[in-house]
């Protein structure tokens, strides 16, 4: 199997993340943070340990403001249903996933918020941020964007937003589903105040793996029960991470995310964008030549992911996908869980089928799926 | 040396603290805390020995929530 589906989660798991799992099931199995014996209080240190390198990878405001949760779409629900109350305005981009325009829609309904959608230029950033800029309303509360489509590989300039954000005094969540562990992130320096990531896809944790980094209080929590903490108390502990992790962790998984950014720290973020980007370049040039739609400008180098859509011979997008499963190459067709931003690119009917390759992918790869592609019947 | 526990009520502020006091030459340990459950509930706080008032000191300027100061036998 030719694995080029690494936008939905890292295929290959390196070494030093499956040691880290299996080192936590032999070794860590007992409730961290609920009780004062040695193995309790080794794999609450374990799992501190994983907080601090996140909070460094991330430039977070403290190791206790990383909070684990179950994915990135959880992640994502924590902060929009956390901050957003009747009368809100929010602001998304054109290519939200349905993480983002499910809770969205569910909250306008039910809640009584509403949302704008600001429109993302393929080729200017300039251009995205006035179109973020220009919908800022006086109850615009919060600016919630994916930092890089799922679909079309487009990167949101997350920076310059952030900026905007501080200077109208907007809070700022980012969904860094497809950018954790490939794009270079500091809160910090980016000004913001949620930050959601799935571990399982550039951090190379298990399935299973989301982080919520939130650099600000969420007030209003979906998910309440113990805590280890304040247990006396009937009110859920109003300081991170207690605030957002209720029960039992998932210790094996949580050292796996540990592990996961120990190996993209040892092999560079920028070393890994630049190999993964190269790929999609290369096979961006070579769906050209035979005939391939493309939805997208040339990927270059800082405005696109290494994700990629395409269309083959005005083949449904889903049959496309089923071939070259058969075939031996994993690809995902369809809607990617995205059909907002399959508006945007014009294939809501059709879908599109996305490469996105990885770390561990080759040339011969890539030239595998276009070779497979000519001979499509 | 009189020794004492500041608790932290969470255990990941108190694996912090503890890692500060210990940059700052304090020989500390996290343990469940074992004090004021009533008024706490479970938690956790650092044990220490040492110059209190300088520990208690260091870990209000680094933002550590601290519940309670208690010697300990």
């Amino acid at each position: 199997m030719i694995y080029l589906d690494n936008a939905a989660t890292s295929g290959k798991k390196p070494k030093v993340v499956i040691d880290a799992v299996l080192n936590g099931l032999k070794y860590y199995s007992a409730n961290p943070g609920r009780s004062g014996y040695k193995t309790s209080i080794d794999t609450s240190m374990a799992v501190y340990r994983v907080r601090e390198k996140l909070y460094e990878f991330f430039g977070a405001k403290g190791p206790e403001n990383v909070c684990f949760t179950a994915n990135c779409t959880h992640s994502i629900n924590f902060v929009l249903n956390g901050v957003l109350n009747n009368g809100d305005h929010v602001i998304v981009s054109s290519l939200e996933h349905n993480a983002v325009m499910r809770p969205l829609h569910f909250l306008r309904d039910k809640k009584g918020i509403t949302f704008d959608v600001a429109e993302v230029d393929f080729l200017s950033p300039e251009k995205t941020l006035e179109n973020f800029k220009k919908l800022i309303k006086p109850n615009t509360k919060l600016i919630f964007t994916t930092h890089g489509s799922n679909v079309t590989g487009t990167i949101i300039p997350i920076e310059k937003i952030g900026n905007l954000c501080k200077e109208k005094g907007i809070l700022f969540g980012v969904d860094a589903a497809q950018t954790a562990g490939v794009l270079n992130i500091n809160m910090k320096k980016m000004n913001i105040d949620y930050l959601c990531v799935a571990a399982h896809k550039g951090l190379y944790a298990p399935m299973g793996a989301g982080v919520l980094i939130a650099n600000k209080p969420i007030e209003n929590i979906t998910v309440l029960g113990g805590t280890g903490s304040n247990s006396n108390q009937m009110q859920q502990p109003d300081f991170f991470p207690e605030r957002i992790e209720s029960g039992t962790q998932n210790v094996p998984t949580v050292l796996g995310i540990g592990a996961g950014v120990d190996f993209v720290k040892n092999m560079g973020v920028d070393n890994i964008y630049k190999k993964e980007l190269n790929h999609t370049q290369y096979v961006y040039e070579k769906l050209k030549k035979i005939g391939c739609k493309l939805y997208t400008p040339f990927p270059k180098k800082d405005l696109y992911l290494p994700v990629l859509s395409f269309n083959f011979r005005d083949k449904n997008s889903l049959e496309i996908g089923e071939y070259l499963g058969k075939k031996g190459i994993a690809v995902r067709s369809g809607l990617h869980c995205a059909p907002f931003a399959h508006s945007t690119i014009g294939t809501i009917e059709v879908g599109t089928v996305r490469i996105s390759p990885g770390i561990f992918n080759g040339i011969s790869d890539l030239d595998s799926i276009i070779n497979i592609l000519k001979k499509y019947k | 040396m009189k020794r004492y526990v500041i608790i932290t009520g969470t255990v990941t502020y108190a694996i912090r603290g503890r890692d500060i006091l210990r940059k700052e030459g304090f020989r500390a340990t996290v343990e469940r805390n074992t004090v004021g459950i009533a008024r706490y509930g479970c938690g956790y706080g650092i044990v220490l020995n040492g110059n209190i008032e300088k520990a208690v000191e260091i870990l209000n300027e680094s933002g550590i929530k601290i519940l309670e100061v208690s010697p300990v036998n």
